[in-house]
């Protein structure tokens, strides 16, 4: 088990170094996210003008928003591994470290290390600037709830990375085709904008955004219901799914993107 | 493959099977019986055998597509085979891939690295999955960069020349002292002084008593290396034995090449030539060339054959290379 874990580590020491020097994919993980934090602070603030951006015991549009760049952030990691993924199978790296004695367990562990380190310095810079700088507004009590959903979620974005990796045949397709996934995605789950339709309920991106920032931002419990979009109270009404609820289903998501994941690229890249 | 050339294989070629019958099966670090990987209804490797000694430089020759590769991956447990069994130090091939990893190093035909990592990062990297130790790591690294002139570079390697990326993947598959050492094309892009550094290395890791699986498509490369060589051609090996052992088994041991200005030229010398006795095989190859393989002295029928060429653009006297003995095998040029 030593051995395993050690080799694990190093394959995600490796990674994390190809990622450091990637700079189309450091843009895409840091940048873009703070940008567009920057953008929604912009667009959604409350301007003092009494306009309607005020919407729920003072918190603004930002802040009931700001769970959704969260989501996006993390989620991110979906284009990442599937690229990382893909270039190890064009590239033959993967066949190289199938010669030597470490298993696909250690790899892939490896792969999920590095995407966890990755995800906790995006988070840091996020809740940095979003909390930090930009004032977004959080429960102190449950903001280590918000962590551990978004990094459940993390592992989940990989398993499907995993999935779109197995079935592109370079890292550039995988790099589109990852993107496009992650941006449909995030649209349709109303994590961008608010969104009220039964399509959301399909997608992970919508129960993580929702159980977030009811926990976090509003401090509901686990046993409030959870509602159909971000606008509580203005548009978006109670579902019959507890935040618990939604938890699990987080953990489902999770849980099948990851299976798939691994028994697709499995199948895939076994010689 | 005419009845001449099939005899002088068998008398070159050790049947596995029967050589293991007889000899101490401890004497083979790899024995390899009836191997075969379909690709769909394609058969790459068709069944081969083949027994490699503790030690010994070892060369699969042929053609691109012969199946060298596809052998050289079933074997470093990449690829699992499609049928028949190996044993790689008496571990066998398909249950025992993990004892086997450990003993093998295996340096890819295609440059196989980290290409945003130092080379010292993609030394340590394969190093560290050979559960090596620090100290030894350091040493190790250092001195193999040192000696493939690749070392004190930190920029990524990305930026190395194809040379430099070529010896450093030479270097990965060493850094953990394999027992058995595969390398697939070797010396394959680099210039002639990156051929014979690679060279002289592979000579120096000889004399250590590593055991040394050489592919290539270079007749200099495997006649200068190799202790034993096998040809391989369509998934099978067509001919085995050392060097010497292969150029003896042709019995027309003379050799003349004409090269000639134009096809015409060419077609009009190979219907004369076909009509003189002594002739015993004429085979077309690359660039308007004619390889003539011939009985008994060049003086008694010299007239003759210069008779029968109008005009040509060269003429080589020589004896039997392998890369005759290919032509006459297979009927084809290396480079096919």
């Amino acid at each position: 088990m030593d051995s395993i874990n050690t080799k694990a580590w190093y394959v995600a020491k490796k990674n994390v170094k190809e990622k450091l020097k990637n700079y189309g994919s450091m843009f895409w993980t840091i940048f873009f996210p703070i940008m567009m934090l920057i953008v929604y602070k912009l667009v959604f603030t409350d301007d003092g003008n009494n306009d309607g951006t005020e919407l729920i015991n003072g918190l603004t549009v930002f802040d009931l928003e700001f769970p959704g760049i969260v989501v996006y952030t993390i989620g991110i990691s979906t284009l990442t591994s599937a690229v990382m993924f893909s270039v190890s199978k064009k590239n033959g790296t993967l066949e190289r470290l199938d010669s030597m004695p470490v298993g696909r367990g250690n790899i892939f562990l490896g792969a999920v290390l590095s995407e966890t380190i990755f995800m906790n310095l995006q988070l840091v810079l996020v809740f940095g600037f979003g909390y930090g700088i930009l004032g977004a507004y959080f429960e102190p009590t449950m903001f280590f709830l918000g962590y551990i959903i978004a990094m459940i979620y993390g592992i989940g974005a990989i398993g499907l990375g995993l999935i779109i990796a197995s079935f592109t045949n370079s890292p550039e397709a995988a790099n589109g085709i990852g993107m496009m996934t992650h941006m449909i995605l995030m649209f349709t789950s109303g994590s961008f904008f608010p969104f009220e339709s039964p399509c959301v309920y399909f997608t992970p991106q919508f129960w993580v955004k929702q159980v977030y920032l009811q926990s976090t931002v509003l401090g509901h419990s686990f046993s409030d219901k959870l509602y159909s979009g971000s606008m509580i109270g203005y548009s978006s009404d109670p579902i019959s799914i507890t935040i618990l609820g939604g938890i699990f289903i987080i953990i489902f998501f999770t849980m099948t993107f990851i299976f798939i994941g691994l028994m697709l690229f499995q199948k895939k890249t076994k010689l | 493959m005419n009845a001449s050339i099939k005899e002088d294989v068998q008398k070159t070629y050790i049947d596995p099977d029967q050589s293991s019958n007889s000899k101490n099966s401890d004497e083979f670090i790899i024995e390899v019986q009836g191997l075969e990987k379909t690709f769909g209804g394609f058969k790459a490797v068709d069944g081969i055998n083949l027994h490699i000694r503790k030690g010994e430089l070892f060369s699969l020759l042929g053609p691109n597509g012969a199946g060298k590769s596809t052998t050289i991956k079933m074997l470093t447990t990449v690829l699992k085979p499609s049928n028949g069994n190996a044993r790689i130090n008496n571990y066998r091939l398909i249950k025992e891939k993990m004892k086997i990893k450990p003993l093998i190093g295996v340096c890819p035909q295609e440059n196989v690295i980290f290409e945003a990592l130092t080379a010292e990062d993609n030394v340590k990297f394969v190093a560290h999955m050979h559960g090596m130790d620090f100290d030894e790591i350091n040493i190790r690294t250092k001195a193999l960069l040192e000696k493939m002139n690749i070392a004190g570079r930190k920029k990524a390697a990305k930026s190395f020349s194809g040379g430099m990326k070529r010896r450093l993947n030479l270097v990965m598959s060493l850094i953990h002292y394999p027992q058995i050492l595969f390398l697939d094309e070797p010396s394959a892009g680099l210039d002639p002084q990156g051929r014979r550094l690679v060279w002289d290395f592979i000579n120096d890791l000889k004399k250590t008593g590593m055991t040394i699986i050489l592919t290539t498509h270079d007749m200099i490369e495997a006649d200068v290396l190799s202790d034993h060589i096998a040809i391989m051609d369509h998934g099978k090996i067509i001919a085995f034995g050392t060097s010497e052992e292969l150029k003896n088994s042709s019995s027309n041991g003379n050799i003349l090449e004409f090269s000639f200005f134009s096809n015409k030229e060419l077609i009009q010398a190979q219907k004369k030539l076909k009509e003189i006795d002594n002739v015993t095989k004429i085979t077309e190859i690359e660039n308007n060339k004619l390889v003539l393989s011939f009985s008994g002295g060049i003086k008694t029928f010299k007239e003759e054959i210069l008779n029968c060429v109008d005009s040509f653009k060269t003429l080589q006297f020589r004896e039997d290379t392998l890369e005759d003995i290919f032509l006459k095998l297979t009927g084809r040029g290396l480079r096919d």
